[in-house]
C-alpha cells in the first residue's frame, strides 16, 4: 500500500476506528486526533506498518448495501447492521462526479401553492382502516397526520369514540389546539397526567398512560361507557414501544386495547414495522395492514459548514438517500480533516 | 480558531444563503442560552417590521398565556427573530416560540436534541452540531432513528421546494455516526417490556390467573422471544436429525449406557495409580520387611536392608543383602519366608542403606545362620476393602462388554453425546424463551404476596385492592407508606414535598432549600422504608431540595411563582415538571377515597393547592 492510498483509506474511517488500529502500535494514541494519527501512521517501522496494512485490509472491504426492502429476521441482525454500514463505494456515486455548493443551493424554494391532494399511501391507510388495523411508517412531515384526521372524520361520522394517544404532554397539547381548532372545543376532550378537560368528548386526547390505566381499569370492571364505543385508537409517535422505561406502556394498550376498536400506529422511525404488524397480526381479532411509504414529500440534501464560514456539499451526492451507502464529498473531507487538525493540534492533546 | 462555529456568524450565514428558518440543535440548554447571549452582545437587527409582527403576535399570545407577557427573552426574540426551545423554558414559553416558528416569524431556533422527538415544528433546515447526547450519564452516539427525527425537520412540506441538514463541527463530533444516521434505516425496534407490580396486581385483579400466562404471550416481547425460539428450536430440530443414526440399538439409550460404563472403565483405570492397595497377604507381610530382617527369597536367604516404594510404582520393594554379598532389589512379594530371626543394625540414608561397617557384619552374621530357620506365622486380615473392588464388578456387570454392537457404540458415542449435550442445552433455551415472561411475573407475584397484596392463591388482599391504583414508578414505596400510616394527619404540603421527592429523578444538583422540621423527619422515614424495600424496587433520589420546593408552594398559596423559582437554581422548566409530577402522583393517592378518605382529601387539597398561576395556565 502506498502512502497515499493509505491515506485515504484512514481519512474514510471514523476516529475510533483508527484508535482501534493504534491500540498497541502508537504509545498515547488515545490523546491524538485524527490528522495526528494518520502521520503517526505514516511514520511507523514497514513491520508494524504492513501489520497495520493487514488489519486494515480485513476491516474494510466493501459491502453492498442492503436492499430497502429486505426485513431482517432478528437472527441475522448483526449481518444487517453489517450491511448498512458505509461501503466505500457505493454503487451510486462511485462513478458520477460529485456535487457542487451551485447544486446544492439550487432551486431552494417556496413551491407554489396547489390545492391539497392526499397521496395515495394517504388514501391507502385511511381505506384500509375500514377493515383493518393499520400501521404507517412514513418520514417526518410526511403527512401522517392527515391519515389520523381522515381516520377520526370517519369514525366519529359512526359515533364512535376516537382515542389519540401520543407520549409527550407538549405534543398532547399541541394536537389538542390543532384538533380542536379542526372539530370544534366541544368535540376535543385532553386527558393528561395532570390536566383533564372535556373528559367525554368523542375525540380524546391522552397520554399513553392515561390510556393504558384506563383499560386497566375497564378490565376489572369498572365500565367506562367511552371505550364501549370505542371505535378508534391512534398511536402516534408509536416508536416509544422502544424506550426502555415507557415502551412497556405501549405495550400494554396495544394488548388490553378492545377488540372491536381499530388500531392506528403512526411513526417515522421503525426499522421494523413489518415485524410490528406481524405482532398485531397474531394477537388481535383482525389483521394488521402495514403501509409503509418511504420517500420524503421534501428532498433532504446535506451540507457541511466548516467554522470559519465556508459551505460544502456534505456527500458527493446532493440528495440524501436511504440504504444507498455514503460517500463524504472530497471538499468536505478536506475541511473536516482541517477542522481536526486545527481544533486537536498536530501534537493531539484534546 | 474556535472549536464550533459563532452562533450570530452561523445565522448570519443561514440568511445569506437563503436557509432560514432553521433549527439548531446543542449540546445542552447552556449552549442553547449562551447561542442568544451572543446576539444580544452582536449589532445584527431584524428590520422594524418583522419586530414589530413579533412583538404583535406575542401580545396576543399572551391572552392565553400569561406568564409570557413579561418574559425575559421577548426582547431578544424580537429584535433578533432567533430564540431557544429547551426543557429549561416553562411550557407556556415554549409553545410560544414553536408558534411563532409555525408562522415563519422567527430565523432559527436553538434547541437541544433532547426535544426533538415529537416536537412539531419545522423548518427549512436542520443544523447539527454533536453526534452523541448525553444519556442517563453518558454519552452516547446518537441513533440512527433519532438522527433522523432530528433531520426529518428540514424541510416542510408545502412551504420548501428542498429541505437542508446542515453539519457544523464542534468537538466530539463523528461524522460517520451522523452520515450513518442521515442515510442508513432506522434501528428495528426492540421490545422493552417490564412486568411491574402494578401490572401483576392490576392483571390478576382482572383475571383468574391461570389466564395470566396467556396474556403475557401477547406481548411484543414474546413475539419476538418466540422467534428467537425458533431459531433455537429449528437449529434443536437439525441437531434431531443428525441424531437420528444413534436410536435405539441393543439397549434403548446407549448412549447413557455407553456413557456410564465408560466413566465406569475409566474410573477402574484411574484407580490403579492412585494409592496402590497391597493384597491382603502382601499388606500383612510389610510390617516385618523392615531393616535387619532374615528373609527367604527365591535365590536362597538374604537379610533386609530396607523397604521402599518407588513412586509410581505398584509394588512395594526391599532391598535385600544376598549371602553372595550383593544387594539386590526385590518386589515385597517375591519374598517367600519371613524368618523369625532380626538383625538389629542402624540404617543410613543412601546406599547400601547401612555403614559399611555393618555391612560386613552382616554378611560374616548370614554365612553363621543355622540352615534351618523359623517362618513367623502371618496373619492375614481375610475382609477385602470393597472399595476398590467396586468399579470392577461394576464394570463387569455392564452388557457392554459382550454386547454385540459394542464396536458400534464405541466409534459413535462421543460424536452422539455431543449432539444430545446440545439438544439439552437446546430445549432448555428454547423453554427459557417460551416461558421467561411467566417466570418474571410469579417472581413479582410472590413478592406481592410477602407483603399482603397477594393470597397465596393469587386473589388481591383487600391491601391489593387499594394498592393497584397507585400506578406510576415506585408504587411499591408508596404503598408501603399508606399502609404503615406514614401520611396519617399530614397537611398537604408535607404530602406533596414527599412525593416530590419521590417522583423527581433528576440528579442535576439542586439549591439547599431548608425543610420544616415535620417534613425533614418525615423524609427520614421514606428514606428508612425505601432503603429497606431496595431489593424489590429501586430507592428514588428523594432530594430534599424539591421536597422543600414543593412544599413552599402548596404551604404558602401567597408565594409567587417568580419568587418560588428564585429559591432555586432549577431551571424554571425543571420546576414546572417537578411540580406537575407531584400533581400526578398526588391525583393517583386522591384516587384512593374509598379506602383511605382522610389521605385522599389532603391529596385533593394538595391539587387544588399547586394549581395556580403557572400552572393553572395551560397546558
Ligand atoms: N398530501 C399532501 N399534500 C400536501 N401537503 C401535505 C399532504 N399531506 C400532509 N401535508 C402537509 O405536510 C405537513 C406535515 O404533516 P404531518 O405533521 O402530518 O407530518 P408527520 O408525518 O406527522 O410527521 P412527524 O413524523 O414529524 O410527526 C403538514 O403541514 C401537512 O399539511
Ligand atoms: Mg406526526
Amino acid at each position: 500500500m502506498t502512502d497515499e492510498e493509505l491515506i485515504s483509506f484512514l481519512e474514510d474511517l471514523p476516529l475510533r476506528r483508527l484508535h482501534v488500529l493504534a491500540r498497541g502500535r502508537v504509545h498515547r494514541h488515545f490523546r491524538m486526533g485524527k490528522q495526528r494519527l494518520i502521520d503517526v501512521f505514516l511514520k511507523l517501522p514497514p513491520q508494524i506498518r504492513s501489520a497495520l496494512e493487514e488489519d486494515l485490509r480485513s476491516t474494510t472491504i466493501p459491502i453492498k448495501a442492503s436492499p430497502p426492502e429486505a426485513q431482517q429476521p432478528r437472527s441475522q441482525k448483526k449481518s444487517s447492521r453489517q450491511l448498512q454500514t458505509p461501503s466505500r463505494h457505493p454503487g451510486k456515486s462511485s462513478g458520477e462526479p460529485s456535487t457542487t455548493v451551485a447544486d446544492l443551493l439550487e432551486g431552494l424554494g417556496v413551491p407554489p401553492s396547489t390545492t391539497f391532494v392526499p397521496d395515495p399511501w394517504q388514501v391507502d391507510a385511511v381505506s384500509q382502516l375500514a377493515t383493518t388495523d393499520v400501521i404507517v411508517s412514513a418520514p417526518t412531515g410526511s403527512g401522517k397526520t392527515y391519515v389520523a384526521v381522515e381516520a377520526m372524520k370517519q369514525a366519529m361520522a359512526k359515533d364512535s369514540t376516537v382515542i389519540y394517544t401520543s407520549p409527550l404532554k407538549a405534543l398532547s397539547n399541541t394536537k389538542y389546539m390543532e384538533f380542536s381548532h379542526l372539530f370544534g372545543h366541544e368535540q376535543v376532550g385532553i386527558l393528561t397526567g395532570d390536566r383533564r378537560d372535556n373528559a367525554q368528548a368523542p375525540l380524546l386526547i391522552m397520554t399513553t398512560e392515561i390510556l393504558r390505566n384506563l383499560l386497566y381499569d375497564a378490565a376489572s370492571g369498572e365500565i367506562d361507557l367511552r371505550l364501549n364505543t370505542l371505535g378508534l385508537v391512534i398511536l402516534d409517535e408509536s416508536q416509544f414501544l422502544a424506550d426502555p422505561e415507557r415502551g412497556v406502556v405501549w405495550e400494554e394498550t396495544i394488548i388490553f386495547c378492545p377488540t372491536q376498536a381499530r388500531l392506528l400506529l403512526l411513526s417515522a422511525s421503525i426499522g421494523n414495522p413489518q415485524e410490528l404488524a406481524d405482532w398485531l397480526t397474531s394477537i388481535r381479532p383482525i389483521p394488521c395492514h402495514l403501509i409503509h411509504h418511504r420517500r420524503r414529500s421534501v428532498p433532504l440534501r446535506g451540507a457541511y459548514l466548516h467554522p470559519a464560514g465556508k459551505l460544502s456539499p456534505l456527500f458527493k451526492s446532493r440528495d440524501i438517500t436511504q440504504g444507498a451507502g455514503y460517500a463524504f464529498h472530497p471538499e468536505t473531507k478536506r475541511l473536516f480533516s482541517k477542522y481536526e487538525l486545527e481544533t486537536f493540534g498536530p501534537r493531539g492533546g484534546r | 480558531m474556535a472549536p464550533a462555529i459563532h452562533p450570530v456568524e452561523l445565522v448570519e450565514i443561514l440568511r445569506h444563503k437563503n436557509l432560514t428558518p432553521a433549527i439548531i440543535f446543542l449540546t445542552s440548554r447552556r449552549a442553547c442560552d449562551e447561542a442568544l447571549d451572543a446576539f444580544q452582545r452582536s449589532s445584527v437587527r431584524l428590520p422594524q417590521n418583522r419586530c414589530e409582527t413579533i412583538a404583535t403576535f406575542l401580545k396576543d399570545l399572551a391572552d392565553d398565556y400569561p406568564s409570557i407577557v413579561d418574559h425575559p427573552l421577548i426582547p431578544v426574540v424580537q429584535r433578533f427573530g432567533v430564540a431557544a426551545h429547551h426543557a429549561g423554558h416553562l411550557p407556556s414559553w415554549k409553545i410560544a416560540v414553536e408558534e411563532l416558528m409555525r408562522k415563519g416569524h422567527l430565523d432559527a431556533v436553538f434547541a437541544t436534541t433532547t426535544l426533538a422527538a415529537g416536537v412539531d415544528f419545522p423548518a427549512r433546515t436542520v443544523v447539527i452540531t454533536q453526534s452523541s447526547v448525553r444519556k442517563a450519564k453518558d454519552f452516547s452516539d446518537l441513533t440512527i432513528g433519532e438522527i433522523q427525527q432530528l433531520a426529518g425537520r428540514g424541510g416542510r412540506r408545502g412551504k420548501d421546494l428542498v429541505g437542508f441538514v446542515i453539519v457544523t463541527p464542534s468537538p466530539y463530533i463523528d461524522l460517520h455516526v451522523l452520515a450513518k444516521g442521515l442515510t442508513g434505516f432506522p434501528e428495528a425496534i426492540e421490545s422493552q417490556f417490564v412486568i411491574s407490580y402494578p401490572m401483576v396486581l392490576n392483571l390478576l385483579k382482572a383475571h383468574p390467573v391461570d389466564h395470566i400466562e396467556g396474556i403475557l404471550a401477547k406481548s411484543f416481547a414474546q413475539f419476538q422471544l418466540n422467534q428467537r425460539a425458533e431459531v433455537h428450536q429449528s437449529h434443536l430440530d437439525s441437531v434431531h436429525e443428525h441424531l437420528k443414526p444413534f436410536g435405539p440399538r441393543e439397549c434403548t439409550d446407549w448412549i447413557t449406557q455407553w456413557q456410564v460404563y465408560d466413566l465406569a472403565r475409566r474410573r477402574k483405570s484411574q484407580r490403579r495409580p492412585l494409592p496402590y492397595r497391597d493384597t491382603p497377604a502382601l499388606a500383612a507381610q510389610l510390617p516385618f520387611l523392615t531393616s535387619g530382617r532374615v528373609v527367604g527369597i527365591s535365590k536362597g536367604r538374604g537379610i533386609v536392608l530396607r523397604q521402599y516404594r518407588s513412586r509410581g510404582q505398584r509394588y512395594p520393594m526391599v532391598s535385600v543383602l544376598r549371602s553372595n554379598g550383593t544387594v539386590a532389589e526385590c518386589p515385597a512379594m517375591l519374598v517367600t519366608h519371613i524368618y523369625d530371626r532380626l538383625l538389629e543394625f542402624t540404617s543410613t540414608r543412601s546406599y547400601p542403606w547401612c555403614t559399611p561397617g555393618t555391612l560386613e557384619w552382616l554378611n560374616q552374621e548370614m554365612t553363621q545362620l543355622p540352615p534351618r530357620l523359623p517362618s513367623l506365622p502371618i496373619l492375614v486380615d481375610k475382609e477385602i476393602q470393597e472399595d476398590t473392588q467396586l468399579t470392577d464388578v461394576l464394570t463387569d456387570e455392564f452388557p457392554c462388554p459382550t454386547c454385540p454392537s459394542r464396536n458400534a457404540c464405541r466409534k459413535d458415542h462421543s460424536t452422539a453425546l455431543k449432539l444430545r449435550q446440545k439438544s439439552q442445552q437446546l430445549t432448555k433455551t428454547v423453554q427459557a424463551l417460551r416461558t421467561g415472561l411467566w417466570h418474571r411475573f410469579q417472581e413479582k407475584a410472590d413478592i406481592l404476596q410477602h407483603f399482603g397484596y397477594l393470597t397465596p392463591s393469587s386473589h388481591l388482599t383487600a391491601e391489593g385492592e387499594w394498592g393497584r391504583l397507585i400506578r406510576i414508578d415506585h408504587s411499591l414505596l408508596i404503598t408501603e407508606l399508606i399502609r404503615m400510616e406514614a401520611f396519617a394527619g399530614s397537611e398537604p404540603s408535607l404530602l406533596a414535598g414527599v412525593l416530590a421527592s419521590i417522583a423527581h429523578d433528576d440528579d442535576r444538583p439542586g439549591s439547599f432549600l431548608r425543610m420544616s422540621p415535620g417534613l425533614s423527619s418525615m423524609l427520614n422515614q421514606v428514606r428508612a422504608v425505601a432503603d429497606s424495600l431496595a431489593s424489590y424496587e429501586d430507592p428514588p433520589l428523594l432530594r430534599s431540595d424539591v421536597a422543600a420546593l414543593a412544599e413552599r408552594w402548596i404551604g404558602n398559596p401567597e408565594l409567587k411563582w417568580e419568587n418560588l423559582v428564585r429559591m432555586t437554581n432549577m431551571a424554571e422548566g425543571d420546576v414546572y415538571r417537578l411540580l406537575a409530577r407531584t400533581l400526578e402522583f398526588l391525583s393517583q393517592i386522591q384516587s384512593l377515597r374509598e379506602t383511605h378518605p382522610e389521605l385522599a382529601d389532603s391529596a385533593k387539597m394538595g391539587i387544588t393547592l399547586i394549581r395556580r398561576e403557572v400552572l393553572e395556565e395551560l397546558p
